[in-house]
């Protein structure tokens, strides 16, 4: 794994422009930065980041078989109790899951480690998916990187692949907070994949959705909801004014209920303590775990239900050595062993490994100056080369 | 070296926009019949099929049909003296109104297999030359042997009246992103 400094596409406002992205002369893409990218061998994809990931994926899910099962576990997650059947029945119903990104701590040796896992609403799959293969083609093309490169992201056809598989009849809602153009974008580029794979979809803003008087959930044309594709977080529907009617409403969301497991951050504390020592996950514990003193003042504190690197906090022999704000942390924190990204340059990237249909199938490099990657994190292409 | 994508993408940019538009929708053979009677006339038409796929377009009608709360805002629609109570009500006890239905469209046979579900169908008042599904796609005006756009013989989704909407969405306002 080496970071390459990297000449932009001289087009490149052209490419946002027929993308949607907006671009500022002197200043590019927000978001994105091109004049640097990562180079990873294959075998470092294979062995290091893929297999790890597909491992890791199959350990969540024997944490999600075991705390179905267990009200400690589903209270200590801070799912609330109205739910815990409707999130259990979704899992003994194998309700099928579609994508999901684990955020891995990589520096090109030794084992991954796994960070956290955003297995309900993980964003950045456009530029992933799309933007980041089409800069790959285009600087082969132009000569700016070696011309047999390859990238680690077979994710826009997994997605296509998988939409037939996932059992869907009649129309297919999306939903999202619509003022969010990231939100929208990510949205609507998996309503055009539902498309491409023979799906009939339809774009619903979250809050126009309805209710009738049976709890069904509607549309603006009255239609009854059958299939619900959301961008909006499990924690945030069962908390708001609808939200009681979730299990009766017969609506088949995706991602599935029982997701709300694995995107919450209690999920590093449960595969520890079934897993303890799996050379891919860090040390951690609830925070009123009296087992968090192991970490012996050097540890990661991050609350249960936080987004963006939002209230993240760092210790180092007792002391805070950075933290990020945030809106969220009224609920419980977790504790997790220190394991600061690695450093190159000024730079620290944080390795995505998106996972489709359980199937580690691309890869995302976002890069911040600090060790918590927040929403000011640029999205660095990649390209494998052996 | 393995390569783990083969197949370039070729996204929906504005060009491949065009193109789609620019091509009329595919057409499937239908049949479609204002009456269960005006069905058991064609000669064409076993008496055991018309029956049949009547009875599922009927079974259909009170789920799809479109759902009012008011009567006036569904005769609007429908015109005078073509809509019907639902047979069920709002947990109030309010009723709820749907436009009668006015024929009904099944698929043709093929190799002794039916294309498609039969479904109801309705007149709007704007418009009432034209048959609409119960998801008001155009079916146009032809009965009988006909084709339609493949669109139009989807299943129709289920339709309910709306008591409230804004139920979602409070903590999207307070936190923003939902990128994880």
């Amino acid at each position: 794994m080496q970071r390459f400094s990297v000449t932009e596409r001289p087009d490149l406002e052209r490419a946002a422009a027929e993308h949607g992205f907006e671009f500022l002369v002197g200043e590019g893409i927000a978001g994105w930065d091109e004049s640097a990218y990562y180079q990873f061998t294959s075998r470092q994809i294979e062995e290091d980041l893929k297999q790890p990931a597909e491992e890791i994926e199959r350990l969540c899910f024997e944490v999600v078989a075991r705390a179905v099962n267990d009200e400690v576990v589903l209270r200590r997650l801070g799912i609330p109790e109205l739910f815990w059947d409707y999130v259990a029945e979704s899992w003994r119903n194998k309700d099928r899951n579609l994508y999901g990104r684990m955020d891995i701590s990589y520096s090109g040796e030794g084992p991954a480690k796994l960070l956290e896992y955003n297995a309900d609403t993980p964003t950045a799959l456009y530029e992933t998916a799309v933007f980041q293969w089409e800069w790959l083609e285009q600087a082969m093309d132009k000569g700016l990187i070696p011309e047999r490169c390859d990238q680690f992201n077979d994710l826009h056809e997994s997605i296509v692949q998988t939409f037939p598989l996932l059992g869907i009849e009649g129309l297919s809602h999306f939903a999202c907070n619509q003022d969010i153009e990231d939100d929208k974008g990510t949205l609507e580029y998996l309503e055009e994949c539902a498309q491409e794979a023979g799906l009939e979809t339809r774009f619903l803003a979250i809050e126009d959705i309805g209710i009738d008087d049976r709890g069904q959930f509607t549309d603006l044309d009255e239609r009854v909801i059958s299939t619900l594709i959301k961008l909006y977080p499990w924690e945030w529907l069962m908390d708001e004014a609808f939200g009681a009617s979730l299990p009766t409403s017969g609506v088949r969301f995706i991602e599935p209920p029982w997701k709300a497991i694995l995107s919450n951050k209690g999920l590093l504390p449960l595969l520890w303590s079934m897993f303890e020592g799996h050379p891919n996950l860090l040390p951690a514990f609830f925070e009123d775990d009296p087992d968090a003193a192991t970490l012996a003042g050097t540890y990661v504190r991050k609350p249960l239900l936080s987004r963006q690197g939002a209230n993240i906090e760092i210790f180092r022999d007792g002391e805070t050595q950075i933290r990020s704000d945030g809106l969220y942390g009224g609920e419980s924190c977790i504790v997790q062993g220190f394991h600061p990204l690695p450093e190159f340059g000024e730079y620290y990237p944080l390795v995505g490994c998106w996972l489709v249909a359980s199937k580690a199938v691309g890869l995302c490099i976002r890069e911040d100056r600090t060790l918590i990657t927040s929403k000011d994190a640029r999205f660095i292409p990649h390209a494998v080369l052996d | 070296m393995k390569r783990w994508k083969s197949i370039p993408i070729v996204m929906l940019t504005s060009v491949s926009l065009i193109a789609l538009t620019g091509c009329e929708e595919a057409k499937v053979d239908a049949l479609v019949f204002e009456s269960l009677e005006q069905c058991l006339d064609d000669t064409t038409m076993s008496r055991g099929d018309c029956e049949a796929n009547y009875k599922e377009a009927r079974d259909q009608h009170a789920a799809v049909a479109p759902k009012y709360n008011s009567e006036a805002d569904c005769l609007a629609d429908f015109g005078a003296g073509q809509c019907e109570k639902a047979p069920y009500q709002t947990q109030s006890g309010g009723s709820i109104f749907m436009p009668l239905m006015m024929g009904y469209m099944m698929g043709s046979m093929l190799g002794g297999r039916r294309s498609m579900v039969s479904q109801p169908l309705y007149r709007t008042s704007k418009n009432p030359g034209v048959f609409r599904t119960a998801d008001s796609r155009n079916v146009g005006k032809a009965m009988g042997r006909t084709q339609v756009a493949k669109s139009a013989t989807s299943r129709p989704s289920f339709k309910s009246s709306t008591i409230s909407r804004g139920g979602f969405g409070a903590s999207g306002r307070r936190f923003g992103s939902s990128a994880a």
